[in-house]
């Protein structure tokens, strides 16, 4: 027992770190040999659906990472909230006539914004009395309770989205403009022809920006605001947050309605993005934010939004380079590499201190 | 002992129940002079959400046995009917019951059915150590006929005995081919890019498009996706892009997402490439998940199209008569009249023959033979002879492409559009063409 402790800890240590810096500098390599031997539009194409994949599985991650960081519950539920909240969002778009069939109009927008704001909230409320009922009641209780219940927690709400929607797949109004923008013309097209080198579309534009919007805003929270420092003192030490006088219960919801609200957002992103939405979608989009989170750090909010962000450049990289059949079997295999080699993520853990 | 006055009555109640409970017989004529009853066995999925597969098809066989006037030689003929639909669905278990039921019930001396592939695995081995002749007017997997290398279960599993399953459609393993050759010749794609979802029959029918078109000369790119986890196809499509595809086939379901890649295409700039697929696309959910790219996009069926063949017009002009309800003619018709039309040939022949309906083994046994010597039978589909495995000779692809349509010719109700009252709803499968292996 205590030799496989030591190999534990020599492999996570900083033997673990210098072999999975050097993963990331083989990977680095691999990404220059192919944009020189692919050429750059290609390569360009690729990291930007990487990025825009990778921007709503952070926005999931991010709620993850707050939770685990405050209460060390991986909450299982949790991308089922964030498809609940694109299940809200066609709800409430069809009682403004925005239903599956609508186009791209100016007047969409401020009703859009409207509705997610509306979602947001929303969504923040669900998840708050998720807490107070499946997971307040087991929070001196061992771990694997709690843990447990989050699973049940996600087959309920999963179930609940069944029901109300069945199980097909529905169609989300098209209310981003389709335009597209070509920047910096060359012959960078296959066998040498005129090609754009950069071809996006405001939809890329949409995802990238409003993603950056509420990373920044949910960082300037934490730090700035009073309930983020509560959040902040809760999550390092609950018995001492505690005696200085923090309301741990409020601090508590509050950080499950914040990973929820941004859940919802990321999750009316999706959706006028894919256009498509299915009860069951939450499931698998859950456990890749969550190797996200670990990746870059449990508890780390940066680390969060930057594991996002490289497994959705990974996994894109994966699909058009080497082998769309093994996306899956790669982003796990990264999840138990950082488990064993740098179980604290790339920037390192944020959990409440023993 | 005294009868009183009220058991009088009750016994002259009781007597005329029992006469008219004699009187009344199932379908088909009555009495006075038949030599008793003979039976074609039906199992379908009839209820719920498979209504609008099964009934149709039911009503294929009623046609029949109502165009021979009900009766065969002077015996009576009907339709015994079973339903293997639980919840709405087919299911197996329901199917075995079923024709236990029927090999039970002593006039019935052929089906027609099941309907779908899996309730035949199950059903073969009941009904071949029995000798009931099985016609299914709808079943496409090649392994229930076929030992081909990539099947799960493989014929010789399924018989202890002569062969007693026959169909009158044609396999998945002919739909790859098909489209391989239509793409190529047709559409003139020289290169294309190949997705399956890792079903056994998306992959099935993916690997027999491939070899055919690479056999036409074609070159491809090949990936697979899980749909559990899969939402974004981009990558994928991006590498068809660079690889100089101009086209993509799709191996899979419209339920394991295989037309929500066609959703994306049009935001790469390839919304105008062909998207191509076998049956699993020929349905509402497909050109609906197509989102606006839905034309461009094509699939085989495994079987004829009956609206295509003329001289099946008159017989489905007639059908219409005699089935007046707006769902009541479907897709499959016309080949389960044609089965049990065969089946009524092969009746008649063993009657003829010396056969006794009332020694029912021997007589499903003539019956049996004579479906398994099928040649050359006019049908309204065409002509049918059986091979030795019971697939038949009309090996025939036809081929869909989605068209934009008038709401009047949608309303008409015979096509496959997008759902109604939703953005695709004007777009529809229309007939195209078809392959004919076997010719």
């Amino acid at each position: 027992m205590e030799r496989f402790q030591r190999l534990r800890a020599t492999l996570s240590g900083d033997l673990g770190s210098t072999l999975f810096l050097l993963l990331g500098v083989l990977g680095v390599l691999w990404v220059i040999y192919l944009t020189i031997e692919q050429g750059p539009r290609s390569m360009i194409a690729v990291l930007i659906i990487g990025l825009t994949d990778g921007a709503i599985y952070a926005l999931i991650a991010l709620g993850y990472t707050m939770v685990y960081g405050i209460i060390e519950l991986i909450n299982f539920a949790h991308g089922d909230v964030f498809t609940l909240g694109a299940f809200f969002a066609l709800a409430i778009l069809g009682l403004f006539k925005l239903g599956p069939g609508a186009n791209y109009t100016l007047a969409a927008i401020p009703i859009l914004i409207f509705v997610t704001v509306v979602v947001m909230a929303l969504n923040g409320l669900v998840n708050i009395a998720i807490e107070r009922i499946a997971y307040r009641p087991l929070r001196n209780a061992p771990r694997l309770a709690p843990l447990i219940t989050a699973i049940g927690m996600s087959f309920l709400v999963e179930g609940a989205m069944y029901l109300w929607r069945g199980p097909v797949d529905l169609r989300f109004p098209d209310l981003i403009s389709e335009n597209r923008y070509e920047l910096f013309y060359g012959n960078f097209g296959p066998q040498g022809k005129v090609a754009p080198l950069i071809d996006l579309g405001v939809k890329d534009i949409m995802v990238v920006v409003a993603s950056v919007f509420l990373v920044v805003m949910l960082s300037l929270f934490i730090s700035r605001t009073k309930l983020g420092k509560a959040m902040r003192a809760t999550a390092q030490d609950r018995d001492a947050a505690a005696l200085m006088g923090i309301d741990i219960n409020r601090t508590i919801s509050a950080t499950f309605f914040i990973g929820a609200a941004l859940a919802g957002a990321g999750g009316i992103i999706y959706a006028l993005y894919f256009n498509s939405i299915r009860f069951d979608l939450g499931f698998s989009a859950g456990l890749v934010a969550f190797t996200a989170a670990v990746l870059g750090g449990i508890g780390n909010i940066e680390g969060a939004a930057l594991g996002g962000l490289l497994i959705g450049v990974i996994r894109a990289l994966n699909d058009r380079y080497f082998s769309a059949s093994w996306s899956d079997v790669v982003i796990f295999a990264i999840l138990i590499l950082v488990l064993v080699f740098r179980p604290t993520g790339l920037l390192g853990m944020q959990v409440p201190e023993k | 002992m005294r009868v009183t006055r009220l058991g009088r009555a009750a016994a002259i109640v009781a007597l005329g129940l029992v006469a008219v409970a004699c009187g009344g017989s199932t379908s088909g004529s009555g009495s006075g002079g038949s030599k008793g009853t003979i039976s074609i066995g039906v199992d379908l999925p009839e209820s719920g959400a498979s209504s609008s597969s099964g009934l149709p098809t039911l009503n294929g066989v009623k046609y029949a046995v109502q165009k021979a006037g009900g009766s065969i030689d002077g015996w009576t003929l009907t339709v015994e009917n079973r339903d293997d639909a639980v919840g709405g669905s087919y299911n197996t278990d329901k199917g075995v019951q079923n024709v236990t039921d029927l090999i039970g019930t002593n006039t019935v001396v052929a089906m027609v059915g099941p309907f779908n592939s899996a309730v035949a695995q199950a059903e073969i081995p009941i009904t071949n150590v029995a000798g009931l002749t099985m016609i299914s007017p709808s079943n496409t997997n090649p392994c229930l006929t076929k030992d081909l290398s990539t099947c799960a279960f493989h014929p010789q599993d399924l018989r202890k005995k002569a062969n007693n399953y026959f169909r009158v459609v044609a396999t998945d393993d002919l739909q790859g081919p098909a489209m391989a050759d239509y793409a190529y010749n047709t559409l003139g794609i020289k290169t294309i890019g190949i997705m399956d979802e890792k079903s056994v029959y998306g992959v099935g029918i993916a690997d027999a498009f491939q070899a055919q078109f690479v056999k036409d000369g074609g070159k491809y790119q090949r990936q697979s996706f899980d749909p559990k986890t899969t939402t974004d196809w981009r990558a994928i499509l991006q590498g068809f892009k660079d690889f100089g595809a101009t086209g993509i086939y799709m191996g899979g379901t419209d339920d394991q997402k295989a037309c929500q890649p066609r959703g994306q295409m049009n935001a790469l700039g390839i919304g105008s490439w062909p998207y191509l697929g076998g049956d699993g696309l020929t349905t509402s959910q497909c050109i609906d998940d197509a989102a606006d790219s839905a034309l461009g996009l094509s699939a085989t069926t495994a079987g004829a199209d009956a609206s295509q063949i003329p001289s099946a017009a008159g017989v489905i002009t007639d059908f219409k008569k005699s089935f007046t309800g707006a769902n009541d003619y479907g897709a499959y018709t016309m080949t389960a009249y044609d089965a049990a039309n065969i089946e009524i040939a092969a009746i008649k022949k063993a009657i003829d023959g010396g056969a006794n309906p009332k020694s029912i083994n021997a007589f499903r046994e003539a019956v049996r033979n004579n479906v398994s010597h099928t040649t050359n039978f006019p049908g309204v589909l065409g002509s049918t002879t059986f091979d030795a495995n019971g697939d038949t000779s009309q090996k025939i692809i036809s081929i869909f492409a989605v068209k934009q349509e008038t709401q009047s010719r949608v309303a008409v109700g015979d096509l496959t559009c997008g759902k109604a009252g939703g953005p695709n709803a004007l777009y529809c499968f229309e007939w195209t063409k078809q392959v004919n292996f076997g010719a």
